[in-house]
């Protein structure tokens, strides 16, 4: 046994003294709280075997429960049953035909035979009608090796066809469409099977792709030529069983067994979607979305997926200072310290020194910045986005969480979103939200703009007041609120930007108290209030005692900057003293690096091994897929070494002794992929009894309401190519004749 | 040894006359660990001569002394192309004889420079992976605005 693991041992056994037990993320409440008696199961036979599954399931799953795989290309466990591409064909007992297994419920003493000369001639048929419109361009065909027609042929098709072609008719012939600069389209691959049709129609919530003709004449496409605008298209791609939709971004570059896979966390919003990462001779090559039931299901927003470009531009490779006539010129590490170092040690003591860390910083990084700027003396290390001051604060987790969790929005009833567009700000979580509120009725009302959100909701107005309304019951949509069982208040991040942040953080956190004593009738574990983050880093940054407050740095009038990744550019050049020295740590040149005096460069997400905690405090880390560019290191390392040149002691060597240190700080950060849990509703509400409340009369709107602004939002997204390619094309768009 | 010892006193001073002197023959001997006697056919520009023997057999029959000035560093690629038709045997006829045609593209001969601070450094012609960020200039500030405008049309 190795000394980390029996490190890791020894934390374990800590653990287990502390608790009693090793605590895990506690899933699903609401489901165990509440035993619902349980519909009697139906027995039914697969190839023999006896097997117990509820009533109303279908015959292909009652065959998944048996472990038998039926081949399928249109049926997908997210979207409805077509029933249209007949490859699930099975037979049963006492039926003169076939059956297609995916659309069939089950019956009570079924017996389903899927191996049966029937079925097997069954597939065979459907695959050779399939491939005789198939065009036979594997080779040049980039689903080729992960392509389900390729797969199935193999498995279930015949060796020979009575696919002739005497008259040289030719294969069935489509036009390609151009749907936009993500997806590309090969019409002639397409056979029909409507899971993209059913993707957007369903999950994304836009009808732009529909079908158009019957039998081989049927044609998927836009009806038009127009933009295929979801901020969710990427998903078509993997959804695709062929080739007909294909990445446009990542055409032609690789083989999927020439990659390597790295399994990641996106950071690109705040919901930490899980990722794989593709990645060959140290090129990332395409990002693909990772299942995870508990965050984004299979479905990750397209900035996720195309922006992964701007990881090759604007990099920062090579640390720089400023020369003689001030302007940046690279140099060695050494070098840069060494200047660095000494323009800390001329401040004598940290007073007059703040470090600002921005939306891509990991936890690693956030413990080691933030320990040694305290340790030099400084006090003011905040975090770009910010959280108002009033009650218990950041003190308490539960006020800055997304604490319903994601997947509890499938439990809810009644959603309240207050100056938040989910759309843009989670898509994926937008996709939840649709998802409840096509299959469970949930009810959404929103206060702030009138915006497309995809699903149908209340619109409550754009109005401060109307939080007091709902608070005091006055409001006409109050007795819905009260009337719910299981409720959510999610307020975006985006209004903590206004003067009146405090007021409204307060109201949301009273009306949230109010429905959660009537839904603990229900429930009591129900959480209500939410707060919906759109920065990756910002729930560990918090978890990690920074300040969520820029202002206080611009009140402090530093002497010396630290910009650790910050790129909003909420400090500008203007509102620093003139002598003030900026260092800028990151990994692009961004607005941050502009005003910077020394560059220090920095490691993306995908080129360190990071723990991020997404909004609902869920703590995952990210490894490395590519190694970092030049001259660039892991961002924690970056500050170690700093700390070494400037004296202070930090005292971790290596990944394990960092996380360590987080351990101390911030237990629930190294207890990956797990939730703790916060509490206190109570207290805060107490605390917030002291707040007078004052609104300003500006509207709640969140600061992105289109698709065009979604796709440019911060320094890896600014420097990519596609996603400029992606506003332009929506710009075009909206210019065309063809507009919605 | 038929020939017996006086022969060989003869070839020894033969040699001594072929490479002028003791001195000059034990520094050929310590340059090439062998002593040649045979016809000088001539030099070129560099300064390596050329010599001849056929009492030798084919493929040992010619051969070159490099120029003094290169001392041990010697090497078959300090031949130049015109010389070295007529070492290898592809002709019989050295340039003193039938000169070569001379094109005024033809470049001096280079010998291999490897090992040299001359050397040969292959170096890749494909565009970088990572493009760096580059920081203001006065010079670049308007060029990077007008190629960023570019790329994106």
């Amino acid at each position: 046994m190795s000394s980390v693991q029996l490190k890791r041992l020894l934390v374990a056994l800590n653990r287990v003294k502390q608790h009693g037990y090793i605590p895990k993320c506690k899933q699903s409440t609401a489901a165990a709280a509440q035993p619902k008696k349980e519909p009697e199961k139906i027995e039914v036979f697969v190839d023999g075997k006896p097997i117990h599954v509820e009533p109303n399931t279908t015959v292909l799953q009652a065959c998944a429960v048996a472990g038998v795989e039926i081949p399928r290309y249109c049926y997908h466990e997210r979207l409805s049953i077509a029933g249209n591409c007949r490859m699930c064909l099975v037979e049963i007992e006492k039926t003169p035909k076939p059956v297609a297994s995916c659309a069939m419920p089950v019956m009570k003493g079924m017996r389903i035979l899927t191996d049966s000369p029937l079925t097997k001639r069954a597939r065979e048929g459907v695959m050779e009608f399939l491939l005789v419109n198939h065009p036979l361009d594997c080779p040049i065909c980039d689903q080729g090796g992960e392509c389900d027609l390729q797969d199935q042929s193999m498995a279930f098709g015949n060796d020979r066809s009575r696919f002739t072609d005497n008259e040289f008719s030719g294969k069935r012939c489509v036009e390609d469409k151009n749907i936009g600069p993500l997806v590309k389209t090969s019409m002639n691959r397409c056979i029909h099977c409507t899971r993209c049709v059913r993707f957007g129609s369903e999950v994304a919530g836009v009808s732009d792709l529909g079908t158009t003709g019957r039998g081989s004449d049927m044609i998927i496409g836009t009806y038009v030529e127009r933009l295929f605008m979801s901020e969710l298209s990427g998903n078509v791609i993997d959804l695709c069983p062929v080739g007909a939709l294909t990445s446009k971004p990542y055409a032609f570059t690789a083989r999927p067994w020439e990659t390597r896979k790295t399994e990641s966390v996106d950071v690109m919003d705040a919901l930490g979607s899980n990722i794989v990462i593709n990645t060959r001779g140290g090129d990332v090559l395409r990002v693909i979305p990772r299942t995870n039931e508990e965050v984004n299901e299979e479905w990750i927003s397209d900035k996720t997926r195309f922006a992964y470009d701007g990881l090759k531009l604007q990099r920062l490779t090579a640390p720089m200072l400023k020369n003689r006539d001030g302007y940046l010129v690279p140099c060695d590490w050494e070098d840069a310290l060494s200047v660095v170092a000494e323009r800390i040690g001329r401040l004598g003591n940290g007073s007059k020194m703040a470090a600002l860390a921005g939306r891509f910083c990991d936890a690693e990084g956030l413990i080691a910045l933030k320990d040694l700027m305290n340790q030099l003396g400084c006090e003011t290390v905040c975090v770009e986005e910010r959280f108002p001051n009033v009650g218990a604060s950041i003190d308490l987790r539960s006020n800055y969480l997304f604490n319903g969790t994601i997947a509890g929005i499938e439990q809810a009833d009644l959603v309240v979103l207050i100056g938040t567009n989910p759309r843009y700000e989670a898509p994926v979580l937008n996709a939840r939200i649709r998802k409840a509120f096509i299959h469970n009725d949930l009810q959404v009302a929103v206060i702030g703009p009138k915006i497309d959100l995809t699903y149908s909701y209340e619109h409550l107005g754009d109005n401060t007041n109307i939080l007091s309304d709902l608070a005091s019951g006055k409001h006409a949509f109050s007795k819905a609120l009260n009337g719910a069982k299981r409720p959510l208040v999610i307020l975006g991040s985006a209004m903590f930007e206004r003067p009146d942040a405090a007021s409204l953080y307060a109201s949301a956190a009273q009306l949230s108290e109010k429905l959660r004593d009537v839904s603990s009738k229900e429930d009591k574990e129900w959480r209500v209030f939410n707060v919906l983050h759109r920065n990756a880093s910002q729930v560990a940054a918090l978890d990690l005692g920074y300040k969520p407050d820029v202002k206080s740095i611009i009140d402090l009038k530093p002497s010396l900057l630290y910009l650790f990744g910050a790129d909003e550019g909420l400090i500008k050049r203007e509102d620093l003293p003139k002598d003030c020295y900026i260092i800028y740590q990151g990994h692009h040149g961004d607005r941050g690096a502009k005003i910077a005096d020394a560059i220090l460069p920095g490691a993306a997400y995908t080129e360190k091994h990071g723990i991020y905690a997404n909004t609902e405090g869920r703590a995952q880390q990210t490894h490395v897929a590519t190694t970092p560019p030049g001259k660039a290191r892991e961002d924690w390392k970056i500050i170690r070494a700093l700390a070494e040149v400037c004296g202070a002691s930090l005292r971790y060597n290596d990944i394990d002794e960092i996380r360590e240190r987080i351990e101390q700080v911030a237990p629930n950060l190294t207890r990956l992929d797990s939730i703790e849990q916060a509490n206190y509703f109570k207290q805060n509400i107490e605390l917030l009894k002291q707040h007078q409340s004052s609104f300003h009369n500006q509207p709640l709107t969140p600061p992105i309401n289109n698709l065009k602004d979604f796709y440019m939002t911060d320094s890896i997204s600014r420097a990519s190519l596609t996603m400029a390619k992606c506003v332009k094309a929506v710009d075009q768009q909206l210019k065309s004749q063809h507009r919605n | 040894m038929s020939e017996g010892i006086l022969a060989k006193v003869g070839q020894w001073f033969k040699i001594m006359r072929h490479y002028g002197g003791i001195k000059n023959t034990v520094l050929s001997l310590y340059r090439y660990d062998d002593l040649k006697t045979g016809n000088f056919i001539g030099a070129d520009k560099y300064g390596n001569r050329y010599y001849q023997n056929t009492r030798y057999f084919v493929g040992r029959s010619r051969w070159v002394q490099y120029a003094d000035r290169v001392g041990l560093d010697y090497d078959a690629s300090q031949v130049p192309p015109e010389w070295h038709r007529w070492l290898q045997y592809i002709t019989d006829d050295p340039p003193t004889t039938t000169p070569l045609k001379k094109y005024p593209w033809m470049i001096d001969h280079i010998e291999n420079r490897t090992g040299t601070s001359q050397i040969y450094v292959p170096y890749t012609t494909v565009p970088p992976k990572i493009q760096s960020w580059q920081p203001p200039t006065p010079s670049t500030t308007t060029q990077n605005i007008s190629s960023t405008k570019s790329q994106l049309q």
